[in-house]
């Protein structure tokens, strides 16, 4: 369905939806790690800065894996291995 | 040697060794009119003697056929042995001593020949085939007259059947040697033809009615195997015979076939006559299909545009300008938007369609020049989520074994994908090793070819509904978690994460009885398929789109990966988890750093070593930040912070999802520079077209689905003055940073230079060693048919719980059917090339299939101008009522640009790769009132022209 949501809550909810089912704190790791590795810095500045705004619309999962992303370093170890995709 | 004396000097002689090779241990020593040669056990006296360099006359054998014995003229002696056998069916056995020319096979043949004779043209002179075996034999026999005459009885004046667009079949030159229609069965396996009448009345016939309304699927096999003038091509016989020919890669769909391109004349006047598939060639082994062989006429179409143009607005005109002019207002128009807006303003997209090297020099030009990592690839679109998922399950983004290993396979597991349309080469050879009897399920939502056609029937048909593949999976791997048929093993010793993921699989929410409602699959029919798959010996997984395309494409790569890891079904012939990739150059553009956040051989940006590597080479720093995908760069460019985009040989605003919002995008920037061969729709928005070169034009490489390194060979010099990669140099120097190379094969040097994977490729390795898959590196010299033996890439594979999250694009009352595409046989993906060819004659329009109860429904019949409408637009389609697809479900190919697929599928993407979701669209489908059926006789359009509602079928590959 349409959700009309902007594109990088629309994108945030998908990974939202795919970990979810784990342990909250693995699922914020999963969830930070994928977007430091996949998402250009603009889209991490826009989900930042509507998390500061106090976007009510976001899933609490993205809020939580968002405080990881604050000093935008990629975890060398994650990116190890080729990345596919 | 039926073509040595064609050949040119690029494509060596090719010898017709009579009979297959065969595949044996033990070895027979035979003399052969005094020769001595060593052949396997079991190989034929009639290929003994060409190995050892004695050709026996001979009219019903080729090696790419089992022999059949029918024509008596390659009768031999062999001592100690009564009579005179025919050499194509006697296997040589140690010590063997045979004579091939005494005087009384002479004597015989002779016969033989004169016998045909009685029946065939004498015509020698007139005859478009220059390599009739007829003409040399009756030579080589000393046949000089018909002792029977001509007057007798005979086929000369039977009418040709000139139905099929590219060859004629004149049955007054048959001689009823049967290559045909073994080649139809044998190599193709579609049993178009057989011999009707018996004796003198015997005739090959189509089913017994004309070429083009049989079941032929025109891959030209029996052309190929004719040894008469009686099935010939019709370029041929327009053209005459070709004068040299070079060996080159198709550049069509992702099996990626060698052929000889056998042309006349020279330069810039050289004229293609036909493509013959390369029997060397590591893919296809001699074969091919319609595509391939025939639909190379774009090439030469007049809608190719050939000069570059510019404009300043989309609203002008196009003016025809210099290269220099051209290339200027690229690179100035670029570094403008940047200066306004920033370095992360402007980004390209390289092409599945062109070489290694030409992308290669894509992603050199946005990383080096540009300075970002705003470079993705159409990729994107289709197999992006297979990248992903082999990656994090084996550490490569790409299938295990090459497609010989699927005659090794006694189980296959096909998971979305309709080889015989398709990946047409490589269903024939699905098909050739069920008709050996290995076993075949299909999970499907229609019932394909595969599921029942001649000599084929599915062990079962899963019709998973759209969406849902994850919750099939899963079942699939519950079955065989809770039967206890894996392969403990292998889990234990190969495998991480097990513990997790059996914990996970186990739960009884997986249970085929579970999942039935909401996969479709009926529990029992899923129990005994995984049964099946389990029990093996060697079972393979093939998958094509319908696992990619989906909003969990990339779990599911993962979900097959988990069955092939539980059943230890990795790491040999016969088996693997193999991807069918779409276009021809889709691996390699993926291999050659397009995506956004890797450089190439899929090594991430932040990696400061893999940095240095071509931080080094290139003299500049490179971002250590991922860049925008395909779909950022739209919602970007929407934003207002992405205004130019360079595209090669891509049309995005045809190909991508939701084209009013790819549209909007496009109209948003201001610079849109788009290389290709033809003004395609998103032309339509650009700013600078720079005209592209066609592959019978290239000189580089294709990489195909099984990371088979190919060459392609310039057979013509570029059309329009420079060469792809020459352009983008250009363009990259003009913005200040210098490259520039001498040929391709130094762009080619460098990607094994900086790419470990890459290590041991050169242009003259290749040429050296016809392909060689990748990995090619010290340990690895010719190359890696076979991934993961004894470890997988990444040390331990990786077992991943992969939970089942619904797709939210579900059906509703308002749209209450599920849309789902796929493509056939003679169209290729947006149908830019096989629409300006005589292809169309099978497919002029796309169609919607429907299931009879959903059509009765609506009050739909077969005929009817439909009107298809999702949450996004919505577009009109003629109706067929069809009981290959399952109730609900509804489809259509999207090769034509009034089709308007795109204009109806959504936003939807993979969660980890952002491939959209074409697979699955909820939709109404409604009689149309107005029933507008002028497109019917719709010319191969110029794609230029505004459609309606933005028209836009869609690529995938
Ligand atoms: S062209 Fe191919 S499918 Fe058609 S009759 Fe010949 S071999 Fe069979
Ligand atoms: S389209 Fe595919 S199967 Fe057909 S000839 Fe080309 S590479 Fe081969
Ligand atoms: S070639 Fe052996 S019988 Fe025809």
């Amino acid at each position: 369905m349409s959700t009309g949501e902007p594109p990088v809550v629309r994108l945030g909810h998908d990974l939202v939806r795919n970990f979810e089912s784990l342990p909250r704190e693995k699922a914020a790791e999963e969830l930070a790690t994928h977007i430091k590795k996949f998402w250009e810095p603009r889209m991490r500045h826009e989900l930042l800065a509507r998390i500061r705004r106090g976007d009510t619309d976001l899933h609490p999962l993205l809020v939580r894996a968002a405080e990881d992303l604050v000093d935008g370093d990629i975890d060398r170890e994650e990116v190890r291995e080729p990345s596919g995709g | 040697m039926t073509t040595s004396e064609k050949s040119g000097p690029i494509a060596p002689a090719e010898t017709d060794y009579g009979t297959p090779r065969v595949a044996a241990a033990d070895t027979a020593r035979v003399t052969v009119d005094g020769r001595e040669v060593e052949v396997p056990a079991g190989t034929s006296v009639l290929r003994a003697a060409a190995e050892a360099g004695i050709e026996i006359p001979k009219l019903c054998a080729t090696d790419s056929l089992t022999a059949f014995g029918s024509c008596r003229l390659c009768l031999v002696e062999v001592e100690g042995a009564k009579g005179t056998p025919a050499s194509c069916t006697t296997p040589c056995s140690d010590g063997m001593v045979v004579s091939t020319r005494t005087e009384q096979v002479q004597d015989l043949r002779r016969n033989v020949m004169e016998l045909y004779l009685s029946d065939h043209p004498t015509d020698c002179d007139g005859c478009a085939r220059g390599s009739c075996e007829m003409q040399k034999w009756a030579r080589e026999t000393g046949v000089a007259q018909v002792r029977y005459g001509l007057d007798g009885a005979n086929h000369l004046h039977e009418r040709t059947d000139e139905s099929n667009p590219y060859f004629d079949y004149d049955p007054a030159a048959c001689i009823v040697c049967s290559r045909c229609v073994r080649a139809c069965s044998e190599t193709q396996g579609t049993f178009a033809l057989t011999v009707e009448g018996r004796g003198f009345d015997s005739r090959v016939s189509a089913g017994g009615t004309d070429f083009l309304h049989s079941e032929c699927v025109s891959c030209g096999a029996c052309v190929q195997a004719c040894p008469t003038d009686a099935l010939t091509e019709r370029s041929v016989v327009q053209l005459g015979m070709p004068t040299r020919s070079v060996v080159t890669t198709c550049a069509y769909c992702g099996v990626g076939c060698s052929f000889k391109a056998e042309v006349q004349g020279s330069g810039a006047d050289t004229r293609v006559v036909r493509m013959t598939p390369w029997k060397d060639g590591g893919a296809n082994e001699g074969h091919s299909c319609v595509k391939g062989r025939f639909a190379y006429g774009y090439a030469g179409h007049e809608d190719r545009r050939l000069e570059p143009m510019v404009r300043a607005s989309t609203d002008e005109e196009w003016r025809v300008v210099s290269w220099e002019e051209a290339i200027a207002t690229v690179a100035e128009g670029f570094r403008r938007i940047q200066a306004e807006h920033g370095v992360g303003a402007v980004g390209g997209i390289s092409s599945s369609r062109c070489t290694n090297e030409e992308v290669y020099v894509v992603q050199k030009m946005v990383r080096a020049a540009f300075g970002n990592n705003n470079v993705d690839t159409c990729a994107r679109v289709c197999h992006s989520p297979t990248g992903y998922g082999l990656n994090h399950a084996f550490g490569t983004s790409a299938g295990t074994q090459d497609f010989r290993s699927v005659e090794q396979a006694d189980v296959i597991l096909l998971i979305g994908a309709n080889p015989t349309d398709a990946h047409p080469v490589f269903g024939s050879r699905m098909k050739k090793r069920l008709r050996a009897g290995a076993r075949i399920i299909v999970a499907d939502p229609r019932r394909t070819d595969l599921v029942r056609s001649p000599h084929v029937e599915a062990t079962h048909h899963l019709p998973v509904r759209p969406g849902t593949n994850v919750a099939f999976v899963n079942a699939m791997a519950h079955v065989i978690v809770s039967e206890g048929l894996l392969d403990e093993e292998f889990v234990r010793t190969r495998t991480e994460g097990a513990d997790g993921y059996l914990e996970f699989i186990a739960r009884p929410e997986h249970s085929p009885e579970a999942t039935e409602d909401e996969t479709g699959i009926p529990a029992g029919e899923l129990r005994a398929a995984a049964r099946l798959y389990a029990a093996g010996p060697n079972s393979a997984i093939y998958y094509g789109l319908g696992v990619t395309e989906h909003s969990q494409g990339s779990t599911m790569v993962m979900g097959m990966a988990n069955l092939a890891m539980l059943t230890g079904n990795l790491g040999r012939e016969g088996v693997g988890v193999n991807p069918l990739r779409g276009q021809n150059n889709v691996q390699g553009s993926c291999d050659m750093g397009s995506f956004p956040h890797e450089l190439p051989g899929y090594r991430h940006v932040s990696r400061p070593e893999v940095r240095q590597v071509f931080e080094s080479r290139w003299g500049v720093s490179i971002q250590p930040e991922p860049g925008l995908r395909i779909p950022n760069m739209f919602d970007a460019a929407i934003g207002g912070t992405f205004r130019g985009l360079y595209v090669q040989g891509e049309d995005i605003a045809q190909s991508d999802p939701n084209t009013q919002h790819v549209e909007a995008a496009l109209r948003s920037m201001e610079m849109v520079v788009v290389q290709d061969l033809f003004l395609n729709e998103t032309a339509r928005f650009a700013h600078v077209f720079l005209p592209g070169t066609s592959f019978l034009e290239k000189d580089g490489t294709f990489t195909n689905a099984e990371r088979r390194i190919n060459r392609v060979r310039p057979v013509m010099p570029s059309r329009v003055g420079k060469d792809e990669w020459q352009v983008v140099c250009e363009v990259a120097t003009a913005m200040g940073y210098p490259m520039s190379y001498a040929s391709p094969a130094e762009i080619m040097d460098e990607i094994a230079a900086t790419t470990p994977t890459f290590a041991g490729v050169s242009f003259a390795r290749l040429d050296a060693e016809g392909s060689m898959q990748w990995p090619v590196t010290e340990a690895a010299p010719h190359g890696t048919p076979t991934m993961h033996v004894g470890k997988f890439v990444r040390g331990l594979g990786q077992l991943t719980p992969t939970v089942y999250v619904p797709t939210t694009e579900r059906a509703t009352r308002r749209f209450p059917l599920v849309l789902t595409t796929g493509r056939i046989l003679s169209q290729y993906n947006v149908g830019a090339q096989t629409r300006r060819t005589p292809n169309s004659t099978w497919h002029p329009e796309d169609v919607l299939e429907i299931h009879p109860s959903d059509a009765e429904l609506r009050g739909i019949r077969t005929g009817d101008v439909v009107e298809l409408s999702s949450r996004v637009g919505a577009t009109r389609l003629t109706a067929l009522v069809s009981e290959r697809m399952p109730a609900g479900v509804v489809y259509t190919t999207f090769h034509h640009p009034v089709t308007g697929a795109n204009v109806v599928t959504t936003e939807n993407s993979d969660w980890a790769t952002n491939c959209p979701e074409y697979k699955v669209t909820a939709v109404q489908v409604t009689v149309a009132t107005q029933a507008s059926r002028a497109r019917a006789g719709e010319a191969p359009e110029a794609s230029a022209t505004p459609v309606p509602a933005g028209a836009m079928a869609r690529q995938r590959r």
